[in-house]
C-alpha cells in the first residue's frame, strides 16, 4: 500500500525541504497545537486543498477516538500513515456510548465534540508538519457515530464503524491501543476480532504506552477515588463502632488502601453530583417494589411446586432490552433471575435469553415492568414511559407450541445464529394471544 | 403490661418468620427434587434464597435488635440478594454454553 515516499523521521522538524507549498503557513502556530481549540469547527473540517485528489488508490482512514492517554501519539502515527499512503480522508469519530435522548445526552455530545475538536486540530498540525507530498491532500473529518441506538458490545461498535466506513469509502481502522469506548472494560481485543470479519482492514497504532499521561485520567480518577473511599469507610464504620477511635483509624488506613487499589477497577464511570444520589434515590424506591415482585412470584412458584400435577410449562425466550449496557443491564437480569419462575441464561448484547418456568412469569416479562423499573432508576421518569417489550416487538418465544423462533442452542459453539436477527414471524401477536387464553390461574 | 404485650408480640413475630422462611426454604426443596431439570431447579432454588432467607434473616434481625448484629443481617440479605442471581445465571450460562436444551412439556423427565 505504501508507495515510494521515504518515511520522513517523526515529523517534528522542520528543516527538510517542504514539497509542498500549502503547508508551510500554518506551521508556525501548529506546534503549539495542544494549546489550539479556537480555528477548527466541529462539523467536517479540512485542512488544505482537497479538491485535486490524491493519486494513490488507497481509501479513508477511520480511526475510533477516545480520551486516553495514547491518543496524542495515535494521532500522530495515523497522520503520518495518512499521509504516506496517500489516504484521502482522515476521519476520527467518536462512537457514542449514549443515545439521544437519554438525560445528559447533550452534554455528553458536547464533551465527546470538544475531544473531537482537540484530535483534528492535532491532526492538521500533524499533517501540516509531515514532509510527505500528499500531506496536504488528506482531508480531516471528524464525526460523532451511533449516538441513536445504545450500542452493547464489540459487535455493535463495528457494526457501527463498519456503516460509517461504507457511507465514507474507508478501508482501514487505526485503533489506538487504550481505546475504550465504554470506559470501563477492555474492549480493544473484542474490538480487534470482531473487525476481523468485516472486509476492513485493521491496525494497532504502534505508540508507547505511557507516553502521555494527560489530565483526561487523573481528573476522572479523583471523583472515583474519593467516592470509593467515602463507601469503604462507612461500610467499615457501620460494622465497627463509629465513635472508637481504634475503629476510625484503622478505618482510614483500610479504606485509603481500597481506594488506591481499586479506584479504576471498581467503579466503572466517575460519580457525577446531580446523577449518582438520583440513582441511589431511585434505587432505594425500586427496592420494594422488586421485594414485592419477589414476593408474588414465590407466592405463584410455591403453589406450582406443591400442586401434584406439577402444572409448569417451561420454555426460553429471548427479549431484546432496552437499557445501558454494564450496570444498568447487571441490574435488570440480576432482577429478572431474582423473581422466582424466571432465570436469565444468557445476555447476548441487548438481548437477554430468559428461561421461564410457567406462562405467568413470562407474560409478566415481556409485560416488561422490571426493565421498566430499571430504566427509570438509571434515567429517570422520562426514560420509563418506553413501550413494553410486547409492545415494541422485541420478544420471541423459542420453545414449546408457542414458539415463534428457532432456539439458538447451536449458536453456543459459534454456530449460525447472527447478532441482529431479526426473524420474529408476523405470527408472534396471535401467539401471544393464545397465551393470554391459557392464563388462567393467576 | 404492654412491655410484656410488645415482647410477646415480637416472639410471636420471631416465629411466624421463621416459619414462613422453613416453609419456603421446605418448597424450594420439594422443587429441586420435582423439577425436571437444570434450568427449571435453578428457578426453585432461588426462592431459598431469596424469602427463605429473608424472612430467616428478618427473624434474626428482630430477635437481636437493629442496632447491633440486625443491621449485619440486613447486610447479609444484601449481599445474598446480589450474589444468588449471579450463581443461578452463571450455572444456567454454563449449561446454555454446553448446549443443554432446556426441558419443555413432553420430554423425558432427566
Amino acid at each position: 500500500m505504501a508507495d515510494a515516499d521515504p518515511p520522513p523521521g517523526d515529523g517534528a522538524s522542520a528543516d527538510g525541504p517542504v514539497d509542498s507549498a500549502e503547508t508551510s503557513g500554518p506551521s508556525a502556530e501548529a506546534s503549539d497545537a495542544d494549546a489550539t481549540s479556537g480555528p477548527t469547527t466541529s462539523g467536517p473540517t479540512t485542512s488544505g486543498p482537497t479538491t485535486s485528489g490524491p493519486t494513490a488508490t488507497a481509501g479513508a482512514i477511520i480511526v475510533p477516538v477516545e480520551p486516553t492517554s495514547t491518543l496524542r501519539s495515535t494521532i500522530a502515527h495515523v497522520a503520518e500513515a495518512a499521509a504516506n499512503d496517500g489516504a484521502p480522508a482522515l476521519h476520527l469519530v467518536e462512537i457514542a456510548s449514549w443515545r439521544d435522548g437519554d438525560p445528559e445526552s447533550d452534554e455528553r455530545a458536547a464533551a465527546a465534540e470538544r475531544v473531537l475538536e482537540r484530535v483534528a486540530a492535532w491532526a492538521t498540525a500533524d499533517l501540516d508538519d509531515s514532509e510527505a507530498p500528499a500531506a496536504a491532500d488528506v482531508e480531516v473529518v471528524t464525526a460523532v457515530i451511533g449516538a441513536d441506538d445504545y450500542l452493547f458490545g464489540a459487535d455493535d461498535y463495528v457494526r457501527v464503524l463498519a456503516e460509517y466506513a461504507e457511507e465514507n469509502a474507508a478501508d482501514r481502522v487505526v485503533l489506538d491501543p487504550e481505546y475504550t469506548p465504554v470506559g470501563n472494560t477492555t474492549l480493544l481485543q473484542p474490538l480487534e476480532f470482531a473487525l476481523s470479519n468485516t472486509s476492513l482492514s485493521v491496525e494497532t497504532a504502534p505508540v508507547d504506552r505511557p507516553t502521555r499521561r494527560e489530565r483526561f485520567r487523573t481528573e476522572a480518577t479523583t471523583g472515583r477515588f474519593v467516592a470509593l473511599f467515602g463507601l469503604s469507610l462507612a461500610f467499615y464504620l457501620l460494622l465497627g463502632d463509629p465513635t472508637y477511635w481504634f475503629d476510625a483509624v484503622t478505618g482510614v488506613a483500610t479504606a485509603a488502601v481500597v481506594s488506591i487499589t481499586l479506584s479504576r477497577v471498581s467503579l466503572d464511570s466517575t460519580p457525577a453530583i446531580p446523577r449518582t444520589p438520583m440513582r441511589i434515590a431511585r434505587g432505594l424506591v425500586y427496592v420494594p417494589v422488586l421485594l414485592y415482585e419477589i414476593l408474588k412470584a414465590n407466592l405463584v412458584v410455591a403453589r406450582v411446586i406443591l400442586d401434584p400435577r406439577l402444572p409448569i410449562e417451561p420454555t426460553l425466550n429471548r427479549m431484546r432490552v432496552i437499557v445501558g449496557s454494564g450496570l444498568p443491564l447487571m441490574t435488570l437480569a440480576n432482577s429478572i433471575t431474582l423473581t422466582p419462575g424466571t432465570l436469565t441464561v444468557r445476555a447476548r448484547d441487548s438481548d437477554l435469553y430468559v428461561h421461564s418456568l410457567v406462562p405467568w412469569a413470562r407474560e409478566g416479562l415481556f409485560d416488561g415492568s422490571l426493565e421498566r423499573w430499571t430504566r427509570f432508576v438509571y434515567y429517570g421518569r422520562r426514560s420509563a414511559r418506553l413501550p413494553t417489550p410486547r409492545e415494541r416487538d422485541d420478544v420471541a418465544i423459542l420453545q414449546g407450541d408457542d414458539a415463534t423462533e428457532e432456539l439458538p442452542i447451536a449458536a453456543a459453539d459459534g454456530g449460525a445464529v447472527g447478532a441482529g436477527d431479526e426473524s420474529d414471524g408476523g405470527d408472534e401477536t396471535d401467539a401471544a394471544e393464545s397465551i393470554d387464553d391459557e392464563v388462567t390461574d393467576r | 403490661m404492654t412491655a410484656a404485650a410488645l415482647e410477646a408480640a415480637r416472639v410471636w413475630l420471631v416465629v411466624a418468620l421463621t416459619l414462613l422462611g422453613l416453609f419456603f426454604s421446605f418448597v424450594s426443596m420439594v422443587g429441586v427434587l420435582r423439577l425436571p431439570d437444570l434450568y427449571s431447579r435453578a428457578h426453585t432454588a432461588s426462592q431459598a434464597d431469596t424469602l427463605g432467607a429473608g424472612f430467616g434473616l428478618a427473624a434474626v434481625a428482630l430477635t437481636v435488635g437493629l442496632a447491633g448484629a440486625g443491621f449485619k443481617s440486613v447486610l447479609l440479605l444484601f449481599f445474598i440478594f446480589v450474589t444468588n442471581p449471579t450463581a443461578a445465571h452463571a450455572i444456567a450460562r454454563a449449561a446454555f454454553e454446553e448446549g443443554i436444551v432446556p426441558w419443555t412439556n413432553g420430554d423425558e423427565r432427566r
